[in-house]
């Protein structure tokens, strides 16, 4: 693979929808980008690649006009344009839709389509029955059956998904950018929202997908462009491609061991649970011990973030018992028993549940363990940057300084903030749900090392995964759930994908 | 698997079955929409009881709507702010300094209408400065309002120097205290402003951007609204009709103190929480305010006409508001 040396990109094919050229964007005199290149041809479906931190999303808010660059140039139908801000974009045909912005909730359907300066009005007041009227069709043209009048908050993920891809149409958007639009979806959705895309593809849209899931690119999309620290590496055909080229590429190295080595199991039992039973959970048992892995799997719904809640004592059981080191945890839920009993729950939800964005690397950290930071009641502010520090570098946390807030980091550094503020505490158990969701290639491999690391160190881990190549490297053993039964339990090792399915779907082989 | 497919693939066989869905309700979310509007009843019947004669005459009825008629100027103005996903503390003080200053101005021998409409000016001016601070300044608008209630009302204080403004021209008082078929002009005011505020915020393609913002301020912005330009505007507007209630309340009470107004804000924010009770979605609308503007006004006289102190009216209106708050979090956590 000759991945590090910089490829020619395609000559472009008739007129480009949108050309970027030789972007660069700093923030505080860090380079967010350098020279950021992508070009979409009307009519294709063009997914844009990259580690978190690569800077695909600097580029979409450029090309949007959210933010300005510092240099470049961008071309609309091959004319030179520059956007001062959304409205400019817009009225080019340049639309972005983003994962948690897609919709506003306490308004219409209809109004969330003709969003904007599109509502249909005599001198300023809305003619209703027209404006629900070009709603439908907009939705119609997706094929969708949505009440145009229900409030856009009571719609599945999905249909809130088709509104805001609707409103782009409305927009009369011939390039529209998707940033993770899969990522609250199920298959099922997932394969709606495929057919869409690829119908508005042949109606000449021009479509560039971000996403982290590799396996939908190469179902879906024509042509990848991959980015690296800020650089446009490569533009390509997929058929032309690899899953490992792609990865390789993105990493700007060989994918290499993504998953560590095993074998720190020990016999000593840390965690036992005894027909448990709660929430979606029906008499589950299983002993974890010393250094060992265990992963957890299952479809969604069938009862394995419940466990995880209810090991947590974020829910009450009904029946059963754990035993944590010889304690037997009250059954009523008591996360503070929990936490005294040395385990710790890392949630998967980690930007409502696990850090909170506005507050600085440090104090994240410290809220979490005031006793380590503190000494008769007074905050030792040096006591906390030095904690901060040290969980930094163990976790090699890229920011400026332990005071740098949350939300300006990258995905993968802020679940890396995350796993700090609960490592700080030194746990035995330590219960991960989804460790790596929405997080890129090389900050996965990095945490699954560390999460192998802490198990070496004696450490017992629990981790709830919806990836079953996830599971398998990075476990040693598996469990499966269904329908809040464990409904199959295997060594990680040599571990087949097929056979951990048919326990998911509850089938016992 | 494949099955499953095919049915949920397979043509719905109504067209559009989901819009008739869409007007049906759960009981419990009914009630729970609805409670407001029962509790405004059940007031009604109580007093109504209690005080037969006195709480159901046409004269007392009249009484209320004269009694809530500024409330209601006020709390619309609040609406507006609140449907943004903002909030003005400063809608009383404004409201005095609207009252104060055309007052001074009539007592300086400018003539009424000119006196008026700088009054309303003075209001439309303090919801620039409000509009300005948030919108353009980012602060928050608990904060910036806070600061303007303190300023707007030591304004109002150098304005009438501390006494009360009174012996303004005789034709202002019309303003205030003539009546048209019956009803005090206040009244009809109210409805009017009303009125024009309710048209503005559902039909006009302002208000529906101004729902849009208070609903997600990001989407919006990323959709081509400019978020700015609305909550400007929306504070803007806010004082200008503050400034209205003010102005017609001196008009009512033939005089303009360093207070008069203040109080109506809490009031006003304890209708429009009211009224979010009552809406599918939690945000502020007019409807709802008129309705939590009725509560207070029946509460507020039927406590007078059955003998309970203002002090425990006041006492009551608090308890009030938490109990619309509640009410309106327990709805957001169903729905």
């Amino acid at each position: 693979m000759s991945a590090s040396t910089a490829e020619p990109i395609a000559p472009p094919v008739g007129q480009l929808a949108l050309q970027a050229t030789a972007i660069s964007k700093h923030f505080d005199g860090v380079a967010a980008l350098t020279d950021a290149r992508l070009d979409v041809r009307p009519g294709e479906i063009h997914a844009l690649l990259g580690e978190n931190g690569a800077g695909k999303s600097t580029l979409i808010k450029i090309l949007t006009g959210v933010y300005r660059p510092d240099a470049g140039s961008i071309a609309s139908d091959g004319e030179p344009v520059h956007f001062a801000g959304v409205k400019d974009a817009h009225q080019a045909g340049v639309v972005a839709l983003y994962q948690e912005l897609s919709i506003v909730p306490t308004i219409s359907v209809a109004e969330n389509i003709l969003l904007g300066e599109r509502t249909p009005n005599t001198a300023g007041l809305v003619r209703w029955p027209e404006a629900n009227r070009e709603a439908r069709r907009h939705l119609d043209r997706l094929n969708q059956r949505i009440p145009v009048r229900r409030l856009a908050g009571q719609l599945s993920p999905v249909q809130q998904t088709m509104v805001a891809v609707a409103r782009a149409l409305a927009a009369d958007a011939r390039v529209l950018i998707l940033d993770e639009p899969t990522a609250s979806l199920t298959d099922t959705e997932i394969k709606d929202l495929f057919a869409v895309l690829r119908s508005l593809r042949d109606e000449g849209v021009g479509i560039v997908y971000v996403s982290h899931r590799l396996e939908e690119v190469f179902e879906l999309c024509d042509r990848v462009t991959i980015m690296r620290n800020g650089s446009t590496i490569s533009t390509r055909d997929v058929a032309d491609i690899t899953i490992e080229g792609v990865i390789s590429t993105m990493v700007g190295r060989d994918p290499g061991e993504l998953f560590p080595d095993r074998g720190t199991a020990t016999d000593r039992a840390v965690v036992s649970v005894e027909s448990l039973t709660g929430r979606r959970v029906q008499d589950v048992s299983f002993t974890a011990h010393a250094g060992e892995v265990i992963g957890i799997g299952g479809l969604a719904g069938s009862g394995r973030s419940e466990l995880l809640c209810l090991l947590a004592g974020a829910q009450k059981a009904t029946g059963g018992t754990i035993t944590v080191a010889g304690r037997v945890l009250p059954a009523k839920g008591d996360v503070g028993a929990v936490l005294d009993a040395g385990m710790v729950l890392v949630p998967e939800e980690r930007r409502s549940q696990g850090v909170s964005l506005n507050a600085s690397i440090q104090d994240n950290i410290a809220l979490a363990n005031l006793e380590k930071v503190s000494s008769g009641g007074w905050v030792s502010a040096r006591r906390v940057t030095e904690l901060a520090r040290r969980s930094m570098e163990n976790l090699r946390i890229k920011a400026r300084g332990p005071r740098q807030h949350v939300g300006s980091l990258s995905g993968g550094n802020q679940q890396k903030v995350v796993l700090a503020k609960m490592l700080a505490r030194e746990p035995h158990v330590l219960l991960l749900d989804e460790p790596t969701r929405g997080i890129d290639v090389g900050t996965k491999a990095e945490i699954y090392r560390h999460i192998r690391e802490l198990a070496a160190q004696g450490t017992t881990i629990i981790a709830v995964s919806s990836e079953l190549p996830e599971l398998i490297g990075l476990s040693d053993r598996i469990l499966i759930m269904h329908e809040g039964r464990i409904s199959g339990q295997v060594p990680a090792e040599g571990a087949d994908e097929e056979l951990l399915l048919s326990y998911c779907y509850g089938r016992n082989a | 698997m494949a099955t499953t497919e095919t049915v949920s693939a397979a043509p719905l066989p109504q067209d559009r079955p989901d819009e008739a869905r869409d007007e049906r309700k759960s009981l419990s979310q009914m009630v729970l929409q609805s409670g407001t509007i029962i509790a405004l009843v059940g007031l009604i019947v109580i007093f109504g009881i209690m005080s037969p004669s006195g709480f159901l005459s046409l004269g007392n009825l009249t009484n209320i709507l004269a009694q809530v008629a500024i409330l209601t100027i006020i709390a619309g103005a609040q609406t507006i702010v609140m449907v943004t996903g903002h909030f003005d503390l400063s809608v009383g003080t404004t409201a005095t300094l609207s009252g104060a200053s055309a007052s001074a101005f009539m007592l300086s021998g400018l003539p009424v209408p000119v006196a008026i409409i700088l009054g309303l000016l003075v209001g439309l001016g303090v919801g620039m400065i409000n509009g300005f601070l948030v919108a353009f300044l980012n602060i928050s608008a608990i904060v910036a309002t806070l600061a303007t209630l303190t300023t707007v009302g030591g304004l109002a204080f150098i304005v009438t120097d501390g006494t009360t403004l009174y012996g303004m021209p005789e034709v202002f008082y019309w303003v205030g205290q003539s009546r048209i078929a019956g009803l005090p002009m206040p009244v009809v005011i109210a409805v009017v402003v009303a009125l024009v505020i309710w048209i503005v915020l559902k039909y006009t393609t302002v208000g529906r951007r101004w729902y849009a913002v208070g609903g997600n301020a990001d989407v919006a912005r990323l959709s081509g609204v400019s978020v700015r330009g609305n909550v400007f505007w929306a504070f803007a507007l806010a004082g200008l009709v503050s400034g209205m209630g003010g102005i017609v309340l001196v008009s009512r009470l033939s005089s303009a103190s360093a207070t008069s107004a203040n109080d109506y804000m809490m009031l006003a924010v304890a209708a429009v929480f009211l009224g979010m009770t009552l809406s599918n979605s939690g945000q502020a609308n007019l409807g709802g305010t008129l309705v939590g503007v009725g509560i207070i006004g029946v509460l507020q006289n039927g406590l007078n006409i059955v003998g309970v102190n203002t002090y425990v009216q006041q006492v009551l209106t608090g308890i009030i508001i938490v109990a619309a708050v509640l009410l309106s979090s327990f709805k957001s956590r169903r729905a």
